[in-house]
This record gives structure tokens, sequence and C-alpha cells, in this order.
């Protein structure tokens, strides 16, 4: 990915960045980072809102997750409920949602509250990549 | 086998459907009018009508039902629902107390005969009356049908969120995984990818079956032993697209082999139908509880919820077409009422127990019916 011009070192090994996908679907996880990890991503995995928040919490990813890839309808803690919980934590962080559901009036009222992008499954690769992108450059902004 | 009258009425007299029995109580004011006593003389297609839809009103007491041919379907009919079945007319129309004979023979020698040997304050109903009667009785039981299935239509709107998951998620393994393919050297990676997408593939497949299974037109007449259990499961398959069951404790008290008969599509919306309620009452937490039993030739269905329950006034109304506590464009209001007609076209009956704050009790009663089929469904 040429247009990064930033790195971070991670766990001995450059990478683009840091993404945490939050989504119940193990399925979903597996070709996110499939995706994800050939574009020079370190991946972290989710399986709901609840072990989310956990994983940000904990060690360095509060500092170093620079984006968070989050379905809407899943177990225990649910999207929206996440996405309430990081904006208000880690303002910082920017947000993709991506979902099986178009709903217009929650992607209209999701982009209101900061999520940077609503991406509605199948989505292609190339997509969800250039999504990334565009939250990590936001994420860089964030940090000027 | 003792197939009296009093036997089938004590069927409707019982029951306890907390409509019927609550509306009696909110209109305490008004008498209740005795009951209408009727015979029915021909059991063919006409009788068979009138029987099905008769038997469902709580004010009409069916004292028998007749017919010259022992294999009318009429009569078969009135075995499955507990009423009399008389071998002779004159046996019949000799019930006392009764006020009013329904000749459905299509013979014209009939009301004559009726005529002649009925005391003058019994009605007849024959020859033209009769057959607007049947044509009343017709329109009503395709309304009933249409009803059920309109509203199931309705219904399938709302399980456009949890299509558009089940759809989605294969939909962007497999997806992903092609994307993946197209530059994947590893032979072995390549092989378990195209794997995973047939896999993928069949799960959207039996999404598409479940829905096109469950959305088709109820077959009439297709009455046979049903496993409950089973339809149970089928019915929380189905639930889960309209509700989110993710954060729901689902306990299941079965009974094994607990049949009912009936017929299943319409046995299966009724479970649809009163688990999304369930759900959505607790809005999408808590404890939800399925229990059948079979003792003493008596089946219960018990549908719980942990959720915020009804008032008085709202259980009172729940029945009713019409009647819903949902926001508009949410229900059609006619999930009960169908729910309600539905079981008692299967000889059953459905009370609900309600605490606010602490959930709701849906039961569901079916007295066994002797000489029932050996027909099963495969579920």
């Amino acid at each position: 990915m040429s247009e990064f011009k930033s790195g971070f070192f991670v766990g001995g090994e450059s990478t683009n960045g840091r993404v945490l996908i939050v989504d119940d679907e193990p399925d979903i996880r597996k070709v996110v980072r499939m995706t994800l990890q050939k574009a020079g991503y370190d991946v972290l995995e989710a399986e709901n809102g609840e072990k989310a928040i956990e994983v940000i919490n904990s060690g360095e990813n509060r500092l170093l997750l620079d984006v968070i890839i989050c379905d809407i309808r899943m177990p225990k803690v649910n999207g929206i409920e996440a996405i309430a919980y990081f904006r208000q934590n880690y303002p910082r962080v920017p947000l993709i949602v991506l979902t099986g559901f178009p709903d217009t009036d929650m992607a209209t009222s999701l982009l209101r509250q900061g999520v940077v992008d609503y991406l509605v499954k199948p989505v292609e690769g190339e997509k969800l990549k250039a999504s990334v992108a565009r939250a990590m450059e936001q994420r860089e902004l964030a940090h000027l | 086998m003792d197939w009296t009258t009093s036997q089938g009425k004590s069927m409707t007299a019982s029951s306890p459907s907390a409509h019927l029995h609550l509306q009696s109580e909110r209109n305490e004011s008004v008498p209740v009018p005795p009951p209408i006593r009727v015979a029915i003389v021909g059991a063919g297609r006409g009788g068979t009508a009138l029987l099905d839809v008769l038997h469902q009103i709580g004010t009409i007491e069916i004292l028998g039902i007749t017919d010259k041919e022992p294999s009318a379907p009429g009569l078969q009919r009135a075995q499955e629902i507990n009423v009399t079945v008389y071998e002779r007319v004159g046996d019949l129309i000799k019930r006392p107390g009764l006020n009013l004979v329904m000749d459905v023979t299509g013979d014209p020698s009939m009301g004559p005969v009726l005529q002649e040997q009925l005391p003058a304050e019994t009605d007849i109903i024959s020859g033209q009356a009769s057959r607007l009667l049947w044509t009343l009785v017709q329109h009503e039981s395709t309304l009933q049908t249409e009803l059920l299935h309109a509203e199931k239509l309705a219904g399938i709107g709302s399980f456009a969120a949890g299509i558009a998951h089940d759809m989605n998620n294969p939909l962007q393994l497999i997806l992903g995984l092609a994307e993946n393919l197209t530059d994947e050297v590893d032979l072995d990676a390549v092989h378990a990818q195209a794997r995973d997408i047939i896999d993928a593939v069949k799960r959207t497949t039996a999404i598409c079956r479940d829905l096109t299974s469950y959305s088709r037109r109820t077959s009439l007449r297709q009455d046979c032993l049903v496993n409950v259990n089973g339809k149970l499961d089928e019915a929380l398959k189905i639930a889960r697209y309209a509700v989110a069951l993710q954060d729901i404790d689902i306990r299941k008290l079965y009974q094994p082999d607990v049949v009912v008969k009936g017929n299943p599509d319409e046995l299966l919306h009724v479970f649809v139908n009163l688990i999304t309620n369930a759900v959505q009452a607790m809005e999408h937490r808590g404890t939800l509880t399925l229990e059948t039993s079979a003792v003493a030739g008596t089946t219960h269905v018990r549908v719980s919820d942990t959720g915020c329950g009804m008032t008085t006034e709202v259980q009172s109304r729940i029945f009713e077409p019409f009647f819903t506590t949902k926001p508009p464009g949410k229900g059609t209001g006619l999930g009960l009422y169908n729910v309600k007609n539905v079981v008692h076209r299967m000889n059953g009956s459905i009370g609900v127990d309600s605490h606010i704050g602490r959930g709701s009790t849906f039961t569901l009663t079916f007295r066994d019916e002797p000489g029932t089929g050996e027909r099963t469904t495969p579920s």
C-alpha cells in the first residue's frame, strides 16, 4: 500500500497499521484478516463488542490500535453499543462499520457519530482496503 | 368410542381462552345469551364447511351431524372435532333443546320431512337459504386462510435484517476467498478455500429453502400428526430472521415424542408468532422457555418469556383482530388473532398468564383425539 507514508513497528515486523475486526462470524474475521494482512496490516480479532472493548483496553493496543472495523448485529455488547464506547473512550481511533444489513437511517446516524465509513457485506477487498487506508489517514491527522 | 356431544361441548366451554374469559368480565352487565343448539343434516362439502366454522364459535353448540352416506367427509371431520355423528336423521332431530336444523343435503324432499317431524319452535334452514349460508361459510373460511397468509407475508417483511445478515455473511466469505484464490499459489490453501466456498453457498441455499417453505400458502385439509418439539425447533430457526436470538437464553423443556393433530404449516406459523412476540417482549435479552408435555390425553405447549409482561387490559384484547401494542407499521395486529383461530381449528385452546415486569406465558392446550391417523410430518 504505497499511500502509507508511516509504518508502525509491531512485534518485530513493520506493518501499515493495526486493525481490529469485530464480528461474531469467524468466517468474516477470517476473510477480513486475509485481505488486510496481504495489504500489510496487523489484524486483531474480537467476536463481539464486549471482547472488542477488552482487546482495545489491553496492553499496547490502547496506543497502537489504528482502525476498528465493527459489525452491528452481534451478541452481548452489539455494534451500536460498542461504537458508542469507542467514540467516548477512544475518539481518535477511526471506526468503519461492516454490516450485513444496509440501513440508511442507521448509516446516517452512525456517520453523524463520527464513523468514517459504512460498508455493506459483501464488500470487495479493494474497497475494504481503500476504506481502511482513508481511516489510517484520518488517524494520522488526529495524531498531528 | 364415546362421541357424546357433551364431551365435545366441554372442550369449548372449558377452553381457557383469556380473550373470551376476560371479555365476559369486561362486559359484566351484558347477559350471556344461551347457546344456539344446531343439528347439521348432510355431511358433504357444505356440511363439512359449516361444521368447521360453527364449531369455532363459542355461542353455537353443535348437537350432531348426520348423512346417509357413512363415508361422507363431514362425518370424519365431526369425529375429529368431537361432534356426535348420527346414523339416522330421526335420532339427531329428536335431541332435546334443538333450536335449529341446517339442511345441507341438497335433497328437495328433505325439507318437508324435517318440517313434518320437528316441533314448530325448531327452525329449519334448507333449500336456497342453506345454499346462501354455505356460500357465506365458504367465503369466511377462504377469508380466514387468506388473512393467515397475508399476515404471514407481512411478517416476512420484518425478516429483512435477519435474511440480510445470514445471506451477506456467507457472501462476504465467498467474495473474500474468491478474491484470494485469484493469486493464491499454495495448492492446499486453494483446495481448502474452494471447500469453504462450497459450504458457504450451501448455507445461503438453506436460508432460501427455509423461507420459501415458510412463506408458501398453507394447504387446506392437510391435517396430520405433527411432531411438536420438531416444529418448535423449526420455528426457532424461522423466528431468528425476525428477531435477534443471540442474547436470548433458550430453555427447551420437551417431553419426548409429543404430537398433536393439525396442519403442520399452520402450527409452525403459530409457534413463529409466539416465539417472535416473546423475544420482542424481552427486548432481545432474557430467557425464552419452550415446554411441551402430554399427560392423560392432554397436550400442553408453553411459550414463556421473562419480558415486560402485559396489563390485564392488554391481555383481554390481544386476541382481537387489529389489536397491537407495536408502533404503527411494526405489527399487523393479526398475529395472535390468527394464532387463536388456528388453535381453535385444531380444537385446542390458548390462554395467557402475564405479569408486568416478569413476563408472559402462552399455553396451548390440545386434547388427544382418538382415531387419529398414522401420518406424521418428518420434522
